[in-house]
């Protein structure tokens, strides 16, 4: 079982990596890292900002054979804090050597599973206070649960066979709901227009820019005429 | 209480997992008549070997009482593979902070009427305010869930009326099946709250589910071989106290040997008895 610096090998694919960028720039953490588990050899591929020392090191130790935060945290549908793991001596192992390079055992794991079944997770950490994580974790909970799909559909479309099964599958309610938003509607008109709660409009728009790999309603507009799912408003 | 069981705990909480598949066999199978797969007395379907997220209601007792499962939107659920014909067609909605609540019972044997702490209404509420709460820690704004008139009626009753719904309900077994959308706001929560009178921290730990779950699980003592009611023989009392005081298997072997040869000496409930019974003390010793 292998681990594939996917930033080292795939130049066209550089957005995963921006992905993990941004999580760390503006919602404040120290590193992130982005992994899925290859469903046909194993290897665990992804994305990493941490110190090059300590991605050697990971490496050349094989942690990601055994690291709980990836193989404890793909068994959860939500977000893993590191404190929930247990502290076994494969724990101790990543933990012990991850200190000497910096990182601390304060982190989240936000698990990501795909339509095919596949799994992907996204890793943040930041060396803080008990006080400013909790803080920290109920602000930017919702902003990590976005982050980590998309990180997770970038890597996923990469690659033709990815790229046919990830087509956008929009509803007619999402594809109604994002043409009155191509023509200027708000969401509470569009409500008012198609005689349904706003909450609701809401849900279809969050599911349709979340199926068109958007991260504004503006974007998903773009590439839904672009696609040719709705008329240019 | 609330013990909520994913695919990182579960190792600890088979026999929870267990009881709760029994109850959902007596509430989708026997008393709704889904189209369930029920099998030694549990329904188990695939999406619970996909590590779920079960929400369960303990009681008192340590009995469960209440379930529900969540599954995220993002990866295989019941309305994208199963009930999706409800959504008429359409694709089903997909949002990492969309989660899908399903397989939702409570326990009407054990449960009464009322809104006290023992009824149907409390449950219901205890495992809502479970899931929604989980949820939005979680950094999930909107729950789906698949439900029943019934239970569609219960949560319009309790302060927790969903905003809408998706599709259109459908026929399933003896019931109708329809998709409900519930926000997994602090407004619905407080409400949902408010009309159980349920002000703490539904929420157990590891420690104190296990703790509280043992509290049911006291089994009477199986008593010696008389299953048949009939006083029992001298020759039936010493193998009873010759298997009480086995402590290896090769003993507990040795004494079934024994009864083998002499079976001419029993009628054959007799030897059953003997056979059955004793080995269940054997077991627990």
């Amino acid at each position: 079982m292998k681990l594939i610096d996917l930033a080292a090998i795939d130049h066209e694919e550089k957005s995963a990596a921006d992905i993990i960028d941004a999580v760390c720039s503006e919602l404040g953490f120290d590193y992130a890292s982005y992994a899925t588990f290859n469903p046909v050899k194993g290897d665990v591929q992804g994305y990493a900002n941490y110190p090059d020392e300590w991605k050697i090191h990971y490496g050349t130790q094989g942690f990601h054979k055994f690291d709980p935060t990836l193989y404890q945290s793909v068994l959860s549908i939500a977000p893993v804090d590191w404190g929930r793991f247990n502290h076994d001596d494969k724990f101790h192992t990543v933990f012990r050597d991850a200190h000497d390079f910096g990182i601390t055992t304060r982190g989240l794991s936000v698990p990501v599973r795909g339509p095919y079944g596949e799994c992907g997770l996204l890793n943040v950490t930041r060396d803080c206070s008990d006080d400013e994580w909790d803080k920290l974790k109920r602000h930017v909970m919702g902003d990590l649960q976005l982050a980590a799909v998309h990180a997770h559909d970038t890597v996923m479309q990469s690659g033709l066979l990815g790229k046919a099964l990830y087509l956008p599958a929009l509803s007619t309610r999402e594809k109604e709901i994002l043409q009155w938003a191509a023509v200027g509607k708000s969401q509470q008109d569009i409500g008012d227009i198609l005689s349904i709660s706003h909450r609701t409009v809401e849900v279809h728009m969050r599911s349709g820019r979340e199926k068109l790999g958007a991260l504004t309603t503006p974007q998903a507009i773009g590439r839904a005429v672009s696609l040719g799912l709705i008329a240019p408003g | 209480m609330i013990i909520v069981i994913d695919g990182m705990n579960q190792h600890k909480f088979k026999d929870i997992l267990d009881e709760m598949y029994q109850l959902r066999a007596r509430v989708f199978g026997d008393r709704l008549g889904w189209d369930v797969t029920i099998q030694d007395g549990r329904e188990i379907d695939r999406f619970d070997t996909l590590n779920p997220a079960h929400v369960v209601s303990l009681n008192d007792e340590g009995n469960v009482v209440g379930c529900m499962r969540l599954l995220q939107t993002t990866g295989p659920h019941m309305l994208a593979d199963v009930f999706n014909a409800i959504l008429d067609g359409e694709p089903p909605v997909r949002s990492a902070q969309i989660w899908e609540a399903t397989r939702f019972c409570v326990d009407t044997k054990k449960l009464g009427r009322g809104r006290g702490e023992n009824s149907v209404s409390y449950v219901t509420s205890e495992v809502m305010i479970g899931s929604f709460e989980y949820a939005k820690s979680a950094g999930v704004l909107d729950s789906i869930a698949v439900i029943d008139p019934v239970m569609n009626r219960v949560l319009q009753r309790s302060g927790n009326a969903p905003y809408d719904y998706l599709g259109t309900a459908k026929p399933m077994g003896k019931v109708v099946a329809m998709a409900a959308l519930m926000d997994c706001s602090d407004e619905r929560i407080s409400g949902i709250r408010d009309y159980a009178g349920i002000a703490h921290d539904v929420f157990l730990t590891d420690e104190q589910a296990l703790q509280l779950f043992a509290k049911s699980n006291v089994k009477p003592q199986p008593k010696p071989a008389n299953f048949d009611h009939k006083p029992l023989s001298q020759m039936e009392k010493y193998f009873v106290e010759q298997m009480s005081a086995a402590t290896t298997q090769e003993e507990v072997n040795a004494v079934l040997r024994l009864i083998e040869e002499l079976s001419d000496k029993f009628t054959p409930e007799q030897k059953i008895a003997l056979m059955r019974s004793p080995r269940a003390l054997a077991h627990g010793a």
